[in-house]
């Protein structure tokens, strides 16, 4: 398993994925749009695992999240929007989609300046409800009815960014600190600066 | 010459232009008529119409009306850039490119037509014009960036990356204030900028232009593995190495960090690596990638430690990818083996049943049981007894675990007993009806069984009830091809080779779709300023047809139209011109395609019935997908037809053995001798043991020995100097004897050796016996035989029954012989 930032050649598994999960379905052009519009927002969870049978291989994309800033926001507050998260019913536990939304979040901040980060999720799906509320800290902000397709309601969550700006803005202060000292950091001064 | 309007229908042609842009046809097209009720000779008006039936749909009219307007005024610029726009609808580019061009001459400032052109020239990579076009723009309007950065991308894509920093040098120059630091738009010409100095090898200059412009980039993750990349390349490795460890604490799930910060600190034994990822693993306790990669590197006892660790902790928590995330491993048969062995032990030191009592059931011992289930179904470690007895065993423990019972169907795959594979994927499903991905394996499997029709139902659980066409549509729509593909595969195993040609046609549109999609992004993209991310995305389309979804679904429908060629042929050669059987199959095709269309129609026109009246339909209330069942496909000239996929193939994935096989065989049918040969050695130089290449060597010897002579001389050279695959004093028939000799150990050399020999004028039906004896060789497995029979159907041979009986005689739990 490999988290990184998303790259044009993963699109098709990205759709395939998506395909294979979720109901909610895009053309690749949507997903296109999101890696042009905000390269920095979208993280992958491929399976580097799997030996390459040709050069032409893929890496199987076993998660993504795809995730942009509002362009109007109507509470004029830049902020960031989850449009899809999934990660394979085959690889769960091990908090892959909870990885990938903090490298989202962690971008938007730094990035784009973002506030906060909403989303949707459906009412029934548990899962991702806690993992929202109790491991990333969301709240869920007003409820939307019939939000889905077939006529499920969502809820709106959603979720300060605050507190992951002033942690970067401390990482920032302290390689500051010590790339003010020296032109640059030694592996010890890092490992020392980690504990 | 121009034709000048008087004022009343100058602002009438006016309003006409504002009609097309505010999508008014219906006046658009009132307007115009009005006007070339007075004026009927004038050009303009009448481009203007063409286009705006154009806009409707009306493409041929559209044409039609486009040239009278040309011929009307050929020294009208706005004749011509219409003509231009009617070609680039129908994706003529380089048509388009021609009109515009014309209509250039006359109007050479028109910020419209060149806007237009150099759409087109990007989408068609014309880089050196791009380039003068985006000269032109940037001198017409210097004061937009866009046309600055758009001009740096024309020099780099044309090769000329040093042209390309000095535009943008010379764009900075013009700026009066610095751009603020959360300008993001001039953030990322910074980071272009820099991509640019990279890419010319100057690191130490990238290194210091960094430094010194994108210290606090918004493009944090950028910035610094740019920097780590830089100062790995000017062997700087101590900062490097700082840089990297700061990479790893933003993601320490990224593999490469680690592998370029080992360069960088150049550690030698294994112990010394291992420091670095327990470092990170203890820093981040959920962190996977430093606990299980040090498993890639460690021996001996380090590793079974390390493994025994890493497995505790997974089977503990039951992770359902374990085994997915190791197999890797099983390379080595140290390391699989160990991995077995400490599974086992785990399941007899977890005895206790009461640790799998958290969550659903699937953590502690079952987790185990899983495990060993997916190993022993593994093709390095099979043993599918083993399997299944594990796999049996974990399902015992948690019988709700969708999980579990997928492997157990998976198992059955490899068992070659399709219906119980689907029927306990199906079981699978019904764990968790809600999931979208377990449906999706059950319809999957489905297929694999060749259930078409109750794939689709399945499929249609999840698709959008209300698109119009049904699942089916929705799942063009959305793009799917794993569906198209398996679905065309399943097809074409039911001999329904209309269906089956369609559904891969319909996957190499949707990669004509994906090509078209880059065009809007052209000028998107230049407007956004996400210059890198766009390059990125030009470089991904310039090869977007060597994605295997591409050369499956092309490699599937190739083989199906050498098939069909090769019966014909044949039965021309049996005198039978009009190819009767496929002819009998063609008709029963379109009946049935006739039957399946009536019932859409039906159900169409009850949804229509039961729809709330005042909603009103929506465009294209009977929406299909044209010829569903591959009529127009099975009419076609087979290899002509292929050709499309045979130069894709080619060209995007010459080092696929499989692409170089069917261009063969499409050439050599031909009778493109010279192109057939230069696939045949491609195919020699990536696997010259490889059995289906031995087949084609002596199909090519035979075919061009009797013809040789009758070929242009200098073909009969090329030739001769360019098949070396059989020595010259050796015979097609030696050649394939001392083949068999060599490889009787190998159940798929001999087919080859033995289907060859068919090939060679040998009897038919003594060939045909012996591949039958075949399929009692010890080492045949079902897989091979399943081929074996492949060949004799396709041979319609009479030994088809024998051999059926036979295979289900040795294998009786597999299907396919059934």
């Amino acid at each position: 398993m490999d988290i990184r930032l998303l790259q044009p050649s993963d699109l098709p598994l990205i759709q395939h994925a998506n395909l294979e999960n979720l109901p909610e379905n895009y053309f690749l052009k949507y997903y296109l749009y999101h890696a042009l519009s905000w390269p920095q927002l979208s993280y992958v969870a491929v399976d580097a695992s799997r030996p390459r049978t040709s050069p032409y291989d893929h890496p199987k994309i076993v998660g993504y999240v795809l995730a942009k800033m509002e362009e109007e926001p109507s509470d004029g507050i830049p902020h960031g929007h989850i449009t899809s998260l999934s990660v394979m019913r085959t690889h769960r536990r091990l908090g892959i989609a909870e990885k990938l939304m903090r490298q989202s979040q962690r971008a938007m901040v730094e990035t784009f300046g973002a506030k906060y980060v909403s989303l949707h999720v459906r009412v029934s799906n548990v899962a991702a409800i806690r993992l929202y509320r109790d491991t990333l800290g969301f709240t869920v902000e007003k409820a939307e009815p019939k939000y889905y397709a077939d006529g499920e309601d969502a809820h709106c969550m959603r979720l300060d960014l605050g507190p992951i700006r002033a942690q970067i803005a401390e990482e920032e202060k302290q390689m500051e600190k010590l790339t003010r000292a020296k032109p640059w950091v030694t592996w010890g001064e890092i490992r020392a600066l980690a504990s | 010459m121009p034709q000048p309007l008087p004022p009343k229908e100058a602002a009438l042609f006016r309003t006409v232009v504002r009609n097309y842009d505010d999508k008014q046809y219906k006046r658009g097209l009132k307007n115009a008529d009005i006007i070339l009720k007075k004026h009927p000779k004038h050009g303009d008006t009448t481009a203007m119409k063409a286009l705006i039936l154009n806009a409707q749909g009306k493409t041929d009219e559209a044409f039609a009306l486009g040239k009278v307007a040309l011929m009307n005024d050929m020294k009208s610029s706005i004749c011509w850039h219409v003509y231009g726009l009617l070609w680039r609808a129908v994706k003529k580019y380089d048509d388009a490119i021609k009109a515009y061009k014309q209509a250039l001459q006359i109007d050479p400032d028109s910020a419209q037509i060149l806007r237009d052109l150099a759409l087109l020239q990007m989408q068609t990579r014309d880089y050196p014009g791009y380039v003068q076009s985006r000269i032109t723009m940037l001198q017409a309007r210097s004061q937009l960036i866009q046309n600055w950065t758009a001009l740096a991308v024309a020099h780099h894509l044309n090769d000329d990356r040093a042209t390309a920093e000095k535009v943008l040098d010379t764009y900075e120059s013009t700026l009066k204030t610095t751009p603020s630091s959360r300008d993001i738009e001039h953030a990322e010409i910074v980071m272009y900028k820099n991509r640019l100095v990279a890419e010319q090898g100057d690191y130490q200059r990238a290194l210091d232009h960094l430094d010194s412009a994108a210290r606090s980039n918004l493009d944090r993750l950028a910035v610094l593995e740019r920097r780590a990349e830089y100062l790995t390349k000017l062997r700087r490795n101590e900062e490097a190495a700082a840089v990297y460890r700061a990479l790893l604490n933003r993601n320490p799930e990224h593999p490469e960090y680690y592998d370029l910060l080992e360069a960088v600190v150049e550690l030698g034994s294994a112990e010394e690596r291992k420091k670095i990822y327990d470092e990170y693993a203890e820093k981040y306790p959920r962190a996977d990638a430093p606990r299980r990669l040090p498993l890639n590197f460690l021996s001996g006892n380090d590793f079974v430690q390390a493994a025994k660790e890493y497995l505790t902790l997974m089977l503990n928590k039951g992770v359902p990818s374990t085994f997915a995330n190791l197999k890797h491993l099983y390379s080595d048969s140290f390391k699989k083996e160990t991995l077995a062995t400490l599974a086992e032990e785990y399941i007899s030191s977890h005895n206790d049943s009461a640790d799998a009592t958290n969550g659903d059931g699937t953590k502690g011992q079952p987790a185990a049981l899983y495990y060993l289930a997916q190993h022993y179904n593994y093709h390095l470690s099979r043993h599918l007894d083993k399997a299944m007895h594990y796999v049996d065993m974990a399902i015992e423990k948690v019988p709700q675990s969708v999980e579990f019972h997928m492997t157990k169907a998976r198992i059955w795959k490899h068992k070659g007993n399709l219906d119980k594979a689907s029927e306990w994927m199906e079981r699978a499903r019904t764990l968790d009806t809600r999931d979208r991905y377990i449906c999706t394996k059950a319809a999957k499997y489905l297929l694999r069984n060749n259930k078409n029709e109750e794939a689709l139902k399945m499929m249609g659980h999840f698709t959008r009830a209300e698109t119009i066409g049904g699942p089916f549509m929705d799942l063009v729509d959305m793009q799917a091809v794993w569906y198209l593909t398996e679905d065309g595969e399943a097809f074409a195993r039911r001999g329904e080779e209309g269906p089956a040609l369609r559904r891969f046609e319909l996957v190499s549109n949707i990669f004509d779709t994906w090509v078209e999609d880059q065009f809007d992004f052209h000028a998107f993209s230049l407007r956004k300023g996400f210059i890198r991310a766009y390059i990125d995305m030009l470089r991904w389309e310039d090869r977007i047809r060597e994605h295997p979804f591409y050369s499956r679904a092309a490699l599937d429908a190739v083989a199906l139209y050498v098939k069909r060629d090769d019966r014909a042929a044949a039965a021309r050669a049996n005198g039978d011109v009009t190819n009767g059987e496929d002819a009998a199959e063609r008709k029963k095709a379109a009946k049935k395609a006739a039957k399946e269309k009536q019932k859409l129609e039906r159900e169409a026109a009850e949804r229509a019935a039961k729809k709330d009246p005042n909603k009103g339909a929506k465009d294209g209330a009977n929406r299909q997908i044209d010829d569903v069942a591959g009529l127009k496909l099975l009419d076609a000239e087979p290899l002509s037809t292929a050709m499309k996929y045979v130069s894709h193939l080619l060209q995007f994935s010459p080092k696929n053995i499989h692409a170089q096989l069917a261009g063969f065989d499409v050439y050599i049918r031909r009778k493109k001798y010279v192109l057939a040969l230069g696939c045949l050695n491609a195919a020699i130089a990536l696997d010259a043991s490889n059995p289906k290449v031995h087949e084609r060597v002596i199909e090519f010897k035979h075919t061009i020995d009797p013809v040789l002579a009758t070929l242009p001389p200098k073909v009969q050279d090329l030739i001769k100097s360019e098949f070396k695959a059989v020595p010259a004093d050796n015979t097609a028939g030696q050649y394939n004897q001392e083949f068999l000799e060599a490889h009787k150990e190998s159940p798929p050399h001999v087919v080859s050796a033995v289907k060859a020999r068919k090939v060679l004028g040998e009897d038919p039906s003594k060939v045909e016996k012996e591949l039958v004896a075949l399929v009692k060789g010890e080492k045949v497995t079902f897989e091979q035989a399943g081929e074996i029979l492949e060949v004799l159907k396709t041979w319609k041979s009479k030994e088809v029954d024998t051999f059926r009986a036979l295979a289900t005689g040795r294998w009786p739990q597999v299907t396919i012989f059934s």
